[in-house]
Formats: C-alpha cells, structure tokens, sequence
C-alpha cells in the first residue's frame, strides 16, 4: 500500500507553519528512516499518515484512501503508529488485553485477533508476561508492549516514533528485530530517530527533514555520506561513516561489513 | 501560546512593573473596604478598577473576561436578590407573582458591585502579574514556599494535564479507539483515556517532590534569589497609600455607625 504525499503544507493554529511542501511517495514494503534536527516537523509529518492531522494545504493518499475522508479510527486499519512514550496508551491490567485492544477495535474475527496477539507477543519476547500488570514491568518492556499492541493490529504500514530513545542495547536489537520480521512480512515501515547508527542499520531508505522540508531524501548510504548537508538539519553521519570518509576510502560506508569489505 | 496558560499577558505598562505584593495590596484595597465599609463605596470603587484595566494595557482581556465571566455572573445575581429578598416594603413593580421593591434592588445593586470589585481587581492581578512572579515576591518576603508551591502547581497542572490528554487521545485513536461517533461508544472509551492521565500524572508528582526536592526545597536555611524583583520607593509608598485607604474606610463605617 503506497503513500503518496503532494505539496503537503501544515500551519499550527498558533501559526506555526511546521510543514512547507512536502512531495514524497513511500512505496510498499520500504523501509523509511526520518531524521532531523528537533522542530524540523518529523511528528508533524507522520502523524498526517494516519489522519491524527489534517493537511492545511496538499493531499496525503494512503493507498486509495485520502486521509481527510476518513476518521482515525477507520485510518488505523492501515497505518499503526507507535507513540514515543509508551505510557500514554498503556491503560489494560494486563499485557494480553492490553495488546488485544487494537485487533479488536478493527472488528477482527476472535480467531483472527487471537492469531495476531500471539504472532506478535513472540516476537516482542513478551509470550511469558501476558498476565502481568504492564506497569509492574520496567520502562524497556513496556515499550515492547506498545510494540506488540500496534503490530497485532496488523497494518500494513507500521510507523515507530523515536522507538530507541532511553533504551538499552538488547531491548534495541530486539526492536531491530521486530523492524526485520515485519520487513519480511512486507510491511512498510517508517521510522522517525535520532540514533544514526539505528537508522544505517536497519534501513534502506532515509529522510531528511529540515525546517518542514525534504532536505535529503534516497537511499541510506547516499544520504548518510552527504555529512555538509545533514549538518544543516544537526544530523552527524554514523561514526563509521566519518572514520571511513577520514581514511580516505573511496565508498561510502554505513554498516560494519561494508566497512571491513572496503578496508581488504 | 502561553506555555503556561495563565491569565497573564505580557506587554509592558505601568501596572505590569509594580511590585506584585503593591498590585495585591491594591487589590485588598479595593476589597475590603468594599465588603467592610459602607455599601455605597463599592460603586465608587468599581470606577478604579475598571480604569485600572486600561493602565495596565490589558483592556481587551479584561473586557472579555467582563462579559463572558463577571457580567452574566452579577446579572444573575442581581436579578435572583431584587426578586426573592424578603423585607422590602416600597414595591417597584411586578415580576410575574413576585414583588420587586426598592429595598430589595438597592440591596442587590450593593452586593452585585461588590463582587464586580472583588472580581475584576483580582482579574487584573492576574493578568497583569506573572504568577511565579508573584510567588517568588511573596516567598522572599518570607511566605513558606510549601504554601507558594501548592498555588503555582494548581495553577499549572491543569494546562499541563489537558496537553498530556491530547497525547493520550491521539494514541488511543490511532489504536483504532473511536472517539467521533455515538455517545455509547465514546462512554467505553473513557477508561483506556482516563487510567494512563491518572497513572501518568501521579508518577509526574513524584518525580517533581523528587526534582524540587533535589533542588533544596525543603532546607531550612536562608534561601536567595537569582531573579530579583523590583521594589521601588514608589510601590513602598503606595501601599502605604492604600494601607491607610483601607483603614479609614473602615474607620468611615464605625463613624457612621
């Protein structure tokens, strides 16, 4: 299911104008990384992909649907989105109705919603706390809750605000991993962050916003190497990227293997 | 936006730059003697403070707050007080079944300018006094800042509570939660929206005791202050002003008593 955005324009009612045209197409099954600078209207711009805001000017078409013809609620069958801070969703006594929450809101079969609870329990890793009280659990499983409770509405676009903020490094390979496994469904996922390292390693094509503009916008490794550019949106290449371009190595490189492939 | 929305409305004019402890003394001389002088001063007062309004540039505000908040409020009461206040002997006219009398009018005309004064003085503090501003005056002059904390958190809480629900909405719908169509479905809804509010501000009140705490708040000694507030001979001699306003108007009222 394509995104097709043309000439999106979005002013705040305090007359913030957070978006400035934007013109992009995600296509099915793609793996987007939005970075930029804090204020450079990421939010903004993908909370218009479920509808949550409506464009002031320009169209936002998930697949045939135009977005201001339809209510969030109807949007959430198509594009899930995964809010920053897990606690301002978690709301169930536990684990399980919490993730069942979603499926079930779309009109799911119980059979159906079932399947999908369970399909995406193991792949959060939370198979053996269904019972819990989500807030007895630590900051990082809860985040993985409101993971799960997304991906069981199974849509077939999965949007992930900053999911690595404040946490530690098995909880973000785990995250990698969920992002990898709905790769292979065929999802689209789109991802805003600010960890670069996260964003080389995981996707295959990423964004650049600055000042509510597409500043860079192609796959990773071109996008990654252009370090003049980014600097205007406050993004640093990834380290590797940096130490390759300071020995003098003629690719550009964003991932460990390329990296050790480049220096034989 | 005011981050804080607050009633405060920063321009620059000679009320904004009085000390905010001469700003409540004027309100308190406005106030009571009001309540506690003889009736027909609160009309003289009513005068002041609307003219107030207009030194401290916040007119337009203040206007609004008028007839959207103060005017409907004191209409009702006036009309309430002339028609059911019981002992008036010179009937005006009638209203329906009731009699309304001079007595009664004259009653309800004192007590509706009185509350215009209390009100509307207090307004124009307010709009014209950033409330920490206030606080932090107070607390240097020795009010115990558990007691100033308690009034800038309830002041801020609210604006800061209706921003996290809209966080909480937006999640909730993008969950498929519908929060447009019938009334029943909306009821259901209240639950996955009320319990992460009530979680989520409730750990928000530990961490900040833990934040102010960390900060010193509750330590005994002497405190100072980065941000200092202006205390010129002009407001010292003003409230002094008003102190003796205050108490000839009650002096006035045990006159003529």
């Amino acid at each position: 299911m394509n995104i097709e955005i043309k000439g999106l324009r979005f002013t705040y009612p305090t007359g913030l104008e957070a978006l400035k045209g934007i013109n992009l197409t995600i296509q099915s099954g793609e793996q987007v990384a939005i970075v930029g600078q804090n204020g450079a209207g990421k939010t903004t711009l993908v909370r218009h992909f479920n509808g949550l805001l409506k464009p002031t000017s320009g169209s936002i078409f998930i697949g045939d649907w135009e977005t201001t013809q339809f209510s969030v609620a109807k949007l959430a069958s198509r594009v899930g989105y995964v809010f920053q801070n897990p606690d301002d969703q978690l709301f169930s006594r536990d684990v399980l109705s919490e993730i069942t929450f979603g499926p079930r809101n779309l009109g799911y079969a119980k059979e159906k919603v079932d399947e999908l609870v369970q399909r995406a329990l193991t792949l959060t890793e939370l198979s053996d706390k269904t019972e819990t009280n989500p807030y007895d659990l630590s900051p990082t499983w809860r985040k993985m809750i409101a993971l799960a409770s997304i991906i069981a509405m199974d849509t077939p676009i999965v949007i992930f605000d900053e999911p690595t903020t404040g946490q530690d490094a098995v909880n973000v390979a785990r995250i990698a991993n969920v992002i990898a496994e709905l790769k292979r469904e065929g999802k689209t996922v789109i991802t805003i962050t600010h960890d670069i390292d996260f964003c080389a390693e995981n996707f295959e094509r990423v964004i650049a916003l600055s000042n509510g503009q597409v500043l860079l916008d192609g796959p990773a490794r071109e996008v990654l190497g252009q370090e003049e550019i980014l600097a205007q949106t406050y993004v640093d290449p990834p380290q590797l990227t940096r130490l390759g371009k300071r020995l003098g190595l003629k690719e550009t490189v964003t991932r460990q293997e390329e990296f050790l492939q480049a220096l034989k | 936006m005011n981050p804080n929305r607050s009633f405060f409305v920063p321009v620059d004019s000679p009320l904004h730059r009085l000390n905010p402890l001469t700003k409540l003394t004027f309100v308190f001389a406005m106030i009571l003697p009001a309540f506690l002088s003889v009736p027909e001063l609160a009309p003289i007062l009513a005068i002041p403070v609307f003219l107030a309004a207009f030194i401290g540039r916040v007119q337009k505000p203040y206007l609004n707050l008028l007839l959207k908040l103060i005017l409907p409020t004191i209409t009702f009461m006036f009309v309430m007080q002339s028609v059911f206040l019981p002992g008036g002997e010179t009937i005006l006219f009638m209203l329906g079944p009731f009699d309304v009398t001079q007595e009664a009018m004259r009653s309800a005309f004192f007590t509706v300018t009185r509350i215009f004064v209390m009100v509307s003085s207090f307004a124009l503090l307010l709009l014209t006094t950033h409330p920490s501003e206030l606080m932090s005056d107070l607390t240097q002059r020795g009010l115990p800042g558990q007691f100033a904390y308690v009034i800038i958190s309830t002041l801020q809480i609210l604006p800061q509570m209706q921003a996290k629900a809209q966080t909480i909405i937006a999640a909730q719908r993008s969950r498929g939660l519908d929060t447009e169509s019938t009334f029943l479905k909306r009821a259901g809804s209240l639950v996955p929206l009320v319990s992460p509010l009530v979680f989520g501000s409730l750990a928000e009140v530990e961490e900040r005791a833990i934040a102010i705490e960390a900060r010193g708040f509750t330590s005994k000694k002497t405190k100072t202050s980065l941000h200092e507030i202006s205390d010129t001979s002009f407001d010292k001699g003003l409230r002094w002003i008003l102190v003796i306003l205050i108490l000839a108007s009650v002096a006035l009222r045990i006159w003529l008593s």
